[in-house]
């Protein structure tokens, strides 16, 4: 899958998962997703991480060396899962 | 002067915490705590902000020694720890991040390796007197303004022997705790850190948030733990597709679990699901095993007292009794079900009720994953109704209220019915009342509902 069409789809995921009544397409790949961005706490990264898992087979770990950086935009978190997603 | 040992049960080579980079014996804990003692200022209070729950435990334990009070604010929020540090003028903080609070004294550990070639000089356990005033935490924001309460170092000796005495942890059963929840909390101090220190067993110094985090803290504390966590992080772990190590128990608190979500739970970590019912005034009283009972048990050496409707708990290491912010209905045997918030009492064209039941109710019904009932602000209208707001996915405010008149007087059914989202629960899942304020006056445009 292309980087591209796997933010879209991760959009959609975040949208459904987090239930935040938004359009996915309004999600900005490069603005922050947690703080000032769409305004996400930790629970919400946890439960963002269910549903990533549930999806794409890859278990978030707050000791992933891109934990730090992952979090902070849509296409960030589209590069981790493409590096570690399992299906 | 009575006074109670800093730690218990274990010999100088024990293992008191695993860092993230191995364990931390007795012998260095003890030179860890005194070496930090001498580095603090003459200032009484500490903010301690450590992330880590054994430098936590350093700075709580070096303040002690010093005769210090450590803050326990409810939050890190840069405007929380300014106003707590404004409020308690003679205030330094601990930390491992940089100045916490602009203008505040702040002292850091010094670095593992200048610590770890120095000889101890002292192995013996300080003695604190369990008269001395050690922490001030400060009650939950969804009973109103944070209000602190003092906390004696008996008070949470006590809570923590009778913690472990409740659920067995003198017979040797277990080696570690490994805790989801913060340090700084109430619970979190008694439970993470008192419940360890007091009964000779390891505290993971971690704060393990995914479950993937929770198996490997798990792993790294090497079996036979306690998990003290949260009906939130219970969930998680019980959804996700990953193998858990199995644990000799889990504690949970800060909010009711369900039955349901407890017995998904003990059978994902073949252990019992113990919850833990307190209020940051008294701290931890009573316990039950959600799967067995709705009844909880007084733990040792706390009684209630009082009449319906107004109980208080007293114990000797309480300075009087302490109103139970719930309603809740006693048993012959002395044991309580909980009802509801004793606040949350409501009047409505004559009928009573209590908020905490009609959101028990309102959470039976098929759909809805959470939700909550309130009372808006009263004398707008000559008779006030109720307010909920609910999610339920793929639901419409009308199936929720066709089934509520099922189970609830008509007069408490809600108008508005706020369909929503989520709810706004903060990081140990309490409802602040600004929060679901706010997030009203956000729905209370018809249109972003879906009311029929």
């Amino acid at each position: 899958m292309s980087t591209l069409s796997l933010e879209h789809e991760l959009a959609a995921l975040i949208v459904e998962a987090l239930k935040l009544k938004a359009d996915p397409s309004s999600i900005q790949p490069e603005a922050p997703l947690f703080g000032n961005g769409l305004g996400l706490d930790s629970i919400d990264a946890l439960e963002l991480s269910l549903a990533i898992a549930q999806t794409y087979g890859y278990q978030i770990k707050s000791t992933d060396p891109e934990i730090k950086t992952m979090f902070s935009s849509l296409r960030a978190l589209a590069r981790a899962i493409e590096k570690n997603r399992t299906k | 002067m009575s006074t109670a040992p800093l730690i218990r049960l274990y010999g100088p080579e024990d293992v008191l915490a695993w860092e993230a980079d191995g364990p931390r014996s007795v012998a260095e804990f003890l030179a860890d705590v005194t070496e930090l003692a001498d580095m603090l200022p003459d200032q009484r209070s500490v903010l301690n902000l450590f992330s880590s729950r054994y430098e936590f435990l350093v700075g709580f334990a070096a303040a002690m020694v010093r005769g210090h009070v450590t803050l326990l604010p409810q939050s890190r929020a840069p405007q929380t720890l300014r106003r707590i540090a404004g409020e308690y003028g003679d205030c330094y903080a601990v930390t491992d991040q940089g100045d916490p609070v602009e203008g505040l004294p702040c002292v850091t550990l010094p670095s593992r390796g200048s610590r770890s070639g120095r000889t101890p000089r002292s192995a013996a356990v300080p003695h604190i007197p369990l008269q001395q005033a050690v922490a001030v935490a400060f009650t939950s924001g969804s009973t109103g303004q944070p209000m602190p309460n003092r906390k004696t170092w008996g008070a949470l000796v006590s809570v923590g022997l009778a913690i472990g005495s409740r659920f067995g942890l003198k017979a040797g059963l277990c080696r570690s705790v490994v805790a989801t929840v913060p340090h700084q909390h109430m619970f979190g101090l008694e439970a993470s850190v008192m419940l360890p220190i007091q009964h000779g067993l390891a505290m993971h110094a971690g704060r393990p948030l995914f479950p993937e985090d929770v198996r490997t803290a798990l792993v790294e504390a090497s079996g036979r733990s306690v998990l003290v966590t949260t009906p939130l992080h219970l969930r998680a772990c019980v959804m996700a597709e990953i193998a858990l190590p199995s644990v000799e128990m889990i504690v949970s608190a800060t909010s009711p679990l369900s039955r349901e979500l407890a017995r998904q739970a003990e059978t994902r970590f073949h252990a019992p699901v113990n919850e833990i019912f307190g209020f940051a005034e008294a701290g931890s009283v009573a316990s039950r095993r959600t799967v067995a009972a709705d009844e909880w048990h007084m733990l040792d050496g706390v009684v209630l007292t009082g009449q319906d409707p107004e109980w208080s708990v007293r114990a000797e290491y309480l300075p009087r009794p302490i109103r139970v912010p719930d309603r809740i209905a006693v048993t012959e045997q002395g044991q309580f079900r909980v009802l509801g918030r004793t606040q949350d009492q409501v009047n409505i064209a004559g009928h009573r009720a209590s908020l905490g039941d009609l959101t028990q109710k309102l959470l039976e019904v098929d759909g809805v994953q959470d939700g909550v009932f309130f009372l808006p602000e009263e004398g707008q209208a000559p008779l006030t109704r109720l307010t909920a707001v609910v999610v339920a996915p793929g639901k419409t405010g009308e199936d929720i209220r066709r089934a509520l008149r099922w189970s609830i007087d008509p007069v408490f059914l809600p108008r508005p019915l706020v369909m929503v989202p989520k709810l706004p629960r903060n990081e140990t899942g309490k409802l602040p009342h600004d929060a679901l304020r706010r997030l009203v006056e956000q729905h209370s445009d018809p249109e972003s509902t879906h009311e029929p």
